[in-house]
């Protein structure tokens, strides 16, 4: 048996053929149109233009405010290009000429200049590159309600590319892909969150896709890290017997009942942290109590660029919908270096360090027409369904205050134009850094519930690094001490906590979390199913007894056994229902 | 027709902020302004074609214009690139 071993990105296993998908070969429709449409082609094709050159300018002035000329000039060259106005001369005159769609049109004028380029001997790659990222923008946008990007699996297939965007990957899990197979990709990255949400098993780092590809039929074994290129009929029976297993999981994740409480009936609330409003479709609301962490800037990643208003308004809209009165937490756009890249889309700029940390509700203030587009998609949306809103990387009282003035500024706008908006809504603060550490009780009292994200917490109060004994950086007295305050504080103003973040995930963790009072967690939906069950075969009352000795344990590798050990003792004693 | 050879030499070559400059000033004239480089014709109005080009520094290029104000376009476009376009 013959296998290739590669990285898991998501679990799962798929038996199948495979489907080669090149995410720079964009499926050309080669179809003529009728005369009277030309106009309107072109028409269509002037649009395209004029959103990737306002697209553009906006990322352009991102990066000279926050970076400097230099990055910006950049942009320069693709902005030069869609201004060109050959460019639109030649695209019409096939359209017109030649009746060719604009797709196409486009296509075979960009392609007569990319063949100039190979010809020349001082070749120069940022051209090339500039070139490649104009056709993608244009098309991008010229096919927002077509299908030209989607890749066309004609049976179900385990997709095979060099790389996939987050928005190919909804298209084929969409035409019913059994799993996915890239050569670049990794496990923090979007699709990779995404391909865990659909369950779609997903191993990356596969060097040699060729060989992959010369097979009829593969297992895409993801739980092992391998594929299978040459299934014999003794193993097949094996394979067969798991692919079905994997399915049968699948079914029971998506038929199963809410949990709200623990099992000697303390009320806790699981909920989901989500990025794309796709990731709805795998969840059935029954059976979640609500989203705890709507990550808008995801939005922004499939897009790649900032969704205009009406867009964010759609997706908050459907988002409240689809929970049928479940509460919707929207946490406005945190953008951290990777995110920004990402959403830039530009490949000039993957290859350059020099992005700064800007990230959170100060990015937002310090982009006015960014916060104000996304706070009244949210107000619009609002009166769909239980919505929230939460503020991440505060660091000072102004951040919250800011931002009241800018919704009471929009209220005022949305009355005047006679445009619906909920007036009451909760308003969260993030509790993640070491400055909002310092101000819980003015917080509390200007806010309506707080959300700890532990990952940025964690990082900020003791750094990546960990203790060499143990696997995370959060088994530290510091952090749970951190918490131990955030509860109090949020106490005396009786404002909800809830925790997001890797330690809501692990079991031992989320012990100590509830044994200061934590009463609310939000995760992602790869564990969601995993916690609540946690959560209903627990008894909280119990970890009563672990609070005073986790606040006094000094040393972080004891304190990791004192969970360890209270979970598998105290927890697991019980006899499962 | 007229057209006239000229050698570029910015010290980057005609790059973008060159390129740009050509290109407005060709742009000025009602002739069609052509840029030859090693045997390939592009339109001088146009960004695309001289960018794509590549054009190193010390590269010999020919100017090209076909028109009524041919002779002023090519006598200004070939003075502008020996003043390497007005930079550095």
């Amino acid at each position: 048996m013959k296998t290739i071993k590669g990285v898991k990105i998501s679990p799962g296993i798929a038996i199948g053929p495979t489907f080669y998908f090149k995410r720079d070969q964009f499926p050309i429709p080669e179809n003529r149109i009728k005369v009277s449409d030309v106009e309107s082609e072109i028409a269509r094709f002037q649009q395209a233009i004029s959103k990737a050159t306002v697209e553009l300018t906006q990322v352009r002035k991102l990066v000279l405010e926050h970076l400097d000329e230099d990055h910006a000039k950049m942009i320069d060259g693709q902005l030069l290009i869609l201004r060109d106005s050959e460019l639109i001369n030649l695209v019409s005159q096939y359209v017109r000429q030649e009746n060719q769609n604009v797709v196409w049109a486009f296509f075979e004028v960009l392609s007569s200049y990319e063949k100039i380029l190979q010809g020349t001997d001082g070749y120069q790659k940022d051209r090339a590159v500039d070139l490649r990222d104009v056709k993608r923008r244009v098309i991008f946008h010229l096919s927002v309600d077509d299908a030209y990007l989607t890749p066309n699996l004609k049976e179900p297939a385990i997709y095979v590319c060099d790389r996939i965007s987050p928005s190919d990957l909804i298209h084929i899990k969409d035409q019913g892909a059994l799993g996915i197979i890239s050569q670049i990709g990794g496990m923090d990255s979007h699709v990779g969150i995404l391909a865990r949400a659909f369950r779609l098993p997903y191993i990356s780092s596969i060097a040699n896709l060729e060989e992959v590809l010369a097979c009829p039929e593969i297992v895409l074994d993801a739980d092992n890290e391998e594929i299978v290129l040459n299934l014999s009929d003794e193993n097949r029976k094996i394979y067969d017997e798991r692919a079905r297993q994997h399915e049968l999981l699948n079914q029971k994740l998506l038929t199963a009942r809410l949990v709200s409480s623990s099992c000697d009936g303390v009320p806790f609330r699981v909920l989901l942290n989500i990025g794309f409003v796709q990731e709805l479709k795998t969840i059935r609301p029954q059976s979640v109590p609500g989203i705890g962490l709507f990550r808008t800037e995801f939005l922004c990643i499939e897009r790649n660029a900032i969704p205009n208003e009406e867009e964010q308004f759609v997706a908050y809209r459907d988002t409240l919908q689809a929970m049928k009165g479940h509460p919707v937490t929207f946490r406005t756009f945190d953008f951290g270096r990777d995110k920004l890249i990402a959403m830039m889309d530009l490949e000039v700029m993957h290859r350059d360090v020099a992005f700064e940390e800007w990230g959170g509700i100060r990015f937002c203030l310090d982009n006015p027409e960014i916060l104000h587009t996304q706070l009244r998609a949210f107000l619009r949306a609002s009166i769909y369904g239980q919505a929230r809103l939460m503020l991440p990387m505060v660091t000072r009282v102004e951040d919250v205050l800011e931002v009241k003035k800018m919704l009471e500024i929009i209220k005022r706008d949305l009355k005047k134009e006679g445009i619906k908006y909920r007036d009451r809504f909760p308003l969260g603060v993030m509790i993640e850094t070491k400055l909002a550490l310092e101000i819980l009780e003015p917080l509390a009292g200007m806010s309506d519930f707080f959300s700890v994200g532990t990952n940025d917490l964690a990082l900020y109060l003791i750094g990546s690094k960990r203790d060499e004994n143990l696997a995370k950086n959060y088994y530290h007295p510091v952090i749970f001490r951190a918490i131990h305050k955030i509860v109090q504080a949020a106490g005396r103003f009786s404002l909800p906590v809830t925790v997001c973040g890797e330690m809501a995930s692990d079991p031992f963790a989320l012990v100590g979390l509830i044994a200061l009072g934590i009463r609310s967690v939000s995760v992602n939906y790869s564990v969601f199913h995993a916690i609540s069950d946690e959560i209903r075969n627990i008894r909280i009352l119990e970890t009563k007894s672990l609070t005073e000795r986790l606040l006094q344990e000094e040393n972080a590798v004891k304190l990791y056994k004192l969970l360890r050990d209270f979970y598998k003792n105290q927890m697991c004693a019980i006899p499962r229902k | 027709m007229e057209k006239k050879e000229v050698t570029i030499t910015n010290r980057h070559g005609l790059h973008t902020r060159p390129a740009t400059t050509l290109v407005k000033n060709a742009s000025g004239f009602k002739s069609d302004v052509n840029l030859i480089y090693k045997g390939i014709r592009v339109n001088a109005k146009s960004i695309l074609g001289l960018l794509v080009l590549a054009i190193e520094p010390g590269a010999k290029v020919t100017i090209e214009a076909n028109g009524q104000d041919e002779r002023e376009a090519v006598e200004q476009l070939v003075a502008l690139a020996k003043n390497k376009f007005d930079m550095e």
